[in-house]
């Protein structure tokens, strides 16, 4: 029973922390790619209920920044103008999911003074909002590669696993040397020999293939030994004897029972290669700009100057922790419930 | 008369690195050769790892022999190809020891039953639902039960699933490899009994393979005794059990609890 | 010996699987990336041209294959364009430094794993297991992006340490130990990186081996024989449960090369990592599969070094590899 609740409470974190992703447009109190060149690299802002008198406000309230006087990149609090926040206020136009249009925000200021509650980075961009955002391109990535590799390796794996002879032999070989190479590396020599200036679209499906490629073997032999114990079983033998088909028997008695195994190692991947991208992106190699993921918006960072002085722009870097607690807590429930694995067999975390 | 089913030296090596039964000094199969009339039953008697499963499967076509011939109403199904043998299955039906294997237990029991017509893609939903629960009424699972999964039921529930799947595609031919032998005393006996009505009103044949004399005795026309992937004795059940031959007959006879002198009929619970 | 003989077997068909593969991909865009270098005004069009002959691009697949082969079994890995120079040299110096890094924050952590997964897994379920547990747990959580990004930003603003390459201006003019002292204080940070992002795992490993080892009949035998606590936890149970630690450790020294590719791009240490990026960026095909390569073959190696490993540690193995 308490299995079940553990699941089930892992999928209800995972799901609010998705939804608050998906539902970026809601959460962010501006469009990602709106400039404000009178106001880079300007720090978080604080949000206050007492104001510089020691009055308590029921609403809460930010000082806009102003550059201190006789500096270019210091900023103080303008003390004098007080703006307070608006909750479910109206805002820049958004597409909900990109099908609801919607101008609802979750909060937000007056179009005079915005908000920046983690700051903002060279050309004045909204860090909150372009995190929310960027997470849903680097989500999507994950999630898309972890299903193009699962797809992949359960596919091989059932191929291998079913049909057994040289079929056999020659797949689980490549998959021994896939699992051979280190991720990380095979990753970038792919992405390498792809040709580097492409759209941003392109560049997200390149990151999405590539990705997923290089993970199917894994999940491959997990999938092959489900397959070749599966097979053994009567009742796959008994349909065999009503004239059941290969394709019949793979797809109503064998892949349910491959199930539990792609399931866990969903919940394995996905945030494996959510980090792919940041890894790829931050580097230059991933999605570009103008679009966001949270490899991008690491990538300034790469300058000494930024790491000095803004230590603002490295908060995307956390936001991922959350969802990797979330994927971690869900494999490890998983894993428990179909305790056919242990914690330190086949399917744990890959350390490179 | 012709014989419904005529096996003729059947011999089946075992491929080297095969995990099931590793026979490493002798064949599966060593040149068995057997008949059995229409509607009779054939006890086929022997101790673990006599051959017996191998020589069931062999006959319900789910392996190849390695040679010999298997004949089937006059055809010789181990030649036949793969299609060919596809158009007689429907005649030989298998039903297997053990029911929690032979059964997918995340399916109901009306599924299970169903999933013969679905594979033939012979009818429609309705009627497949409908014949269906025809055949589970026939052998005893009530109209409850229809939608409960294989592993909520209890094994003798379970064994009647798996005839009532073996008889839903109408076969002429019943293979029953060990198929009581899990079961309790109790519910061995109510099978059995199912099984004798079954064969009357439909005309069935039945392979009844055993370690079991005293269920072999029970059920069978004639036996055949095998050891070491050969038949080592065969004929009617009242000779072989009186006058039993071969001494592996006879240490199986002495190996059974009880050997009743008549056929005993017990009560249905 | 003759499982030796097999296992040496396998890894070099691992190896020319790997070499083939990367070759496979070089070859998928040759076009495209002689004409990229076309691009590049930093290349002559004659040494296009030349390069396009000696690498023989108009030959069928399978003979440049056996011709690049052929090089690459003379030590001779291709030509850098970004460094105009044999990519030879200038991979072993990256990979000198990467090594550097990489065994000092290998020992390390198994230094600290090995203490650690043992006196945990002799206090199971009590508190000081269940500190340890939710901090490696919590470290797991953290990926080696995020962990070196914020080590470096910490490093920034403290200015504890230097924030970037091998060593500082002027090492050439200083004393030994100073040379040494700038060295170690350049390497404080990756090597901290390194270890965050290896020990959890490392600690959970060896504490999961060593807790059923610590079921085992025979170590409660031992105890009743009175024999001391530390001899029990380190002579006998760290030694029943050396097996799947062994295979990790080979598995470490496989990654050696490999595994500290972003903790070095971040942190700016002059290694293999940072190399592969360049090249990448730059299309200096030869020094991406001689990347490649080296670090496969230290993967390899790695395997293979475990398995040598626990032939020798492990006379069950030996025993059933000999009957086979």
């Amino acid at each position: 029973m308490t299995q079940r609740r553990k699941l089930t409470r892992w999928l209800i974190v995972l799901v609010f922390l998705h939804g608050v992703v998906a539902a970026a447009g809601f959460f962010a109190p501006y469009d990602p790619v709106e400039q404000d060149r009178e106001r880079p690299y300007l720090p978080p802002m604080r949000i206050h209920l007492i104001d510089a008198y020691g009055h308590f406000h029921l609403r809460p309230f930010f000082y806009p920044l102003r550059l201190r006087k006789g500096s270019f990149d210091q900023y103080e609090e303008d003390t004098a103008s007080a703006v307070p926040l608006r909750f479910f206020t109206r805002g820049a136009d958004y597409r909900l999911l990109r099908l609801v249009p919607s101008r609802l925000h979750l909060f937000g200021a007056t179009v005079a003074a915005r908000v920046y509650l983690l700051g903002s980075d060279a050309y004045g961009r909204d860090q909150l909002s372009r995190i929310l955002y960027g997470g849903q391109v680097s989500l999507l990535a994950g999630l898309l590669g972890a299903g193009v590799t699962l797809l992949l390796g359960a596919l091989i794996g059932m191929a291998a696993g079913y049909y057994g002879g040289w079929r056999d032999d020659l797949l689980m070989r490549a998959a021994e040397l896939f699992l051979a190479l280190p991720w990380l590396y095979l990753l970038f020599a792919l992405r390498a020999f792809l040709p580097l200036t492409v759209s941003p679209l392109e560049a997200f499906l390149l990151v999405v293939v590539v990705t997923g490629m290089v993970g199917w073997a894994r999940p491959a032999r997990l999938v092959r030994g489900v397959v070749l114990s599966v097979k053994e079983l009567d009742f796959v033998r008994a349909a065999r004897g009503f004239g059941a088909s290969d394709l019949y028997l793979l797809r109503s008695h064998i892949l349910p029972e491959t199930a539990n195994v792609l399931l866990t190692q969903a919940a394995i991947l996905v945030p494996q290669f959510v980090l792919a991208e940041m890894t790829l992106s931050f580097l230059g190699l991933g999605v570009p700009e103008p679009m966001s993921s949270w490899g991008n918006l690491l990538a300034s960072l790469q300058q000494y100057s930024v790491l000095v002085s803004y230590w603002w722009m490295y908060l995307p870097a956390l936001a991922i922790v959350p969802f990797f607690l979330g994927y971690l807590g869900l494999a490890s429930a998983l894993q428990q419930r179909s305790s056919a694995y242990k914690i330190d067999g086949e399917s744990g975390w890959s350390p490179t | 008369m012709r014989p419904l089913l005529r096996v003729e030296n059947l011999v089946k090596h075992y491929a080297a690195g095969r995990p099931s039964p590793p026979k490493n000094k002798f064949p599966a199969l060593d040149g068995v050769s057997l008949s059995i009339r229409a509607r009779t039953t054939l006890a086929l008697v022997g101790e673990s790892g006599s051959g017996k499963s191998t020589l069931a499967r062999c006959i319900a076509c789910l392996e190849h022999p390695s040679s010999g011939s298997i004949w089937f109403e006059g055809v010789d199904v181990a030649g036949l190809h793969e299609n060919q043998q596809r158009l007689l299955r429907p005649q030989i039906q298998l039903v297997f020891q053990d029911p929690a294997s032979s059964l997918n237990p995340r399916w109901t029991a009306l599924e299970i039953v169903s999933e013969p017509f679905f594979v033939q893609g012979r009818f429609s939903k309705q009627e497949r639902s409908d014949k269906a629960c025809a055949w589970l009424d026939h052998v005893g699972i009530s109209r409850k039960m229809v939608s409960r999964r294989a592993d909520e039921l209890s094994g003798g529930q379970k064994q009647r699933l798996a005839i009532a799947r073996a008889l839903a595609l109408e076969p002429k031919l019943i293979v029953l490899d060990e198929a009581l032998s899990a079961l309790d005393y109790s519910v061995q006996a109510q099978i059995s009994n199912l099984l004798l009505e079954l064969q009357s009103s439909l005309g069935l044949t039945y392979l009844f393979i055993t370690h079991d004399f005293a269920m072999a005795a029970h059920l069978a026309d004639e036996i055949a005794v095998m050891d070491h992937g050969r038949i080592v004795e065969s004929g009617p059940a009242e000779r072989i059990l009186r006058s039993p031959g071969h001494h592996a007959t006879r240490s199986l006879l002495a190996a059974t609890p009880r050997v009743p002198e008549t056929p005993t009929i017990l009560v249905n619970f | 010996m003759r499982y030796f003989l097999r296992r040496a077997l396998h890894a070099v068909f691992l190896l020319f699987g790997v070499s083939l593969l990367t070759f496979l991909f070089s070859a998928l865009t040759p076009g495209n990336y002689f004409d990229e270098m076309r691009l590049n005004p930093q290349i002559s069009k004659a040494t296009v041209a030349a390069l396009r002959a000696q690498y023989q691009l108009d030959r069928p697949l399978p003979v440049r294959y056996l011709h690049w082969l052929n090089a690459v079994a003379h030590g001779e890995l291709g030509f850098s364009f970004a460094y105009n120079s044999p990519v030879g040299p200038i991979l072993w110096v990256r990979a000198r430094n990467t090594l550097l890094l990489t065994i000092t924050a290998m020992l390390l952590a198994w230094l600290l794993a090995l203490p650690l997964g043992v006196w945990s897994a002799s206090r199971l379920g009590r508190a000081p297991d269940r500190i340890l547990s939710g901090t490696t747990a919590t470290l797991l959580v953290i990926p080696e992006l995020v962990l070196a990004l914020g080590l470096l930003i910490l490093a920034v603003r403290t200015h504890w340490f230097p924030t970037g390459g091998l060593v500082s201006v002027g090492f050439e003019s200083v004393s030994p130990l100073q040379k040494l002292q700038d060295l170690a204080s350049h390497m404080v940070l990756p090597v901290t990186a390194l270890v965050l992002g290896t020990l959890p795992m490392l600690v959970r490993h060896v504490r999961a081996s060593v807790a059923e080892a610590l079921q085992a009949p025979f170590l409660r035998a031992a105890v009743g024989h009175g024999i001391p606590r530390r001899k029990l936890l380190y002579g006998y149970a760290l030694r029943a449960a050396a097996n799947p630690l062994i295979s990790l450790f080979g598995f470490s020294v496989g990654t050696l090369l490999s595994g500290s590719l972003l903790v070095e791009v971040v942190m700016s240490w002059p290694g293999v990592g940072p190399l592969l990026v360049e090249a990448i960026l730059a299309r200096d095909l030869f020094v991406v599969i001689g990347g490649v390569l080296l670090s496969m073959i230290f993967l390899v190696g790695g395997n293979l070094l475990a398995d040598a490993l626990l032939y020798w540690a492990d006379p069950r193995i030996r025993t059933a590899a000999s009957a086979k």
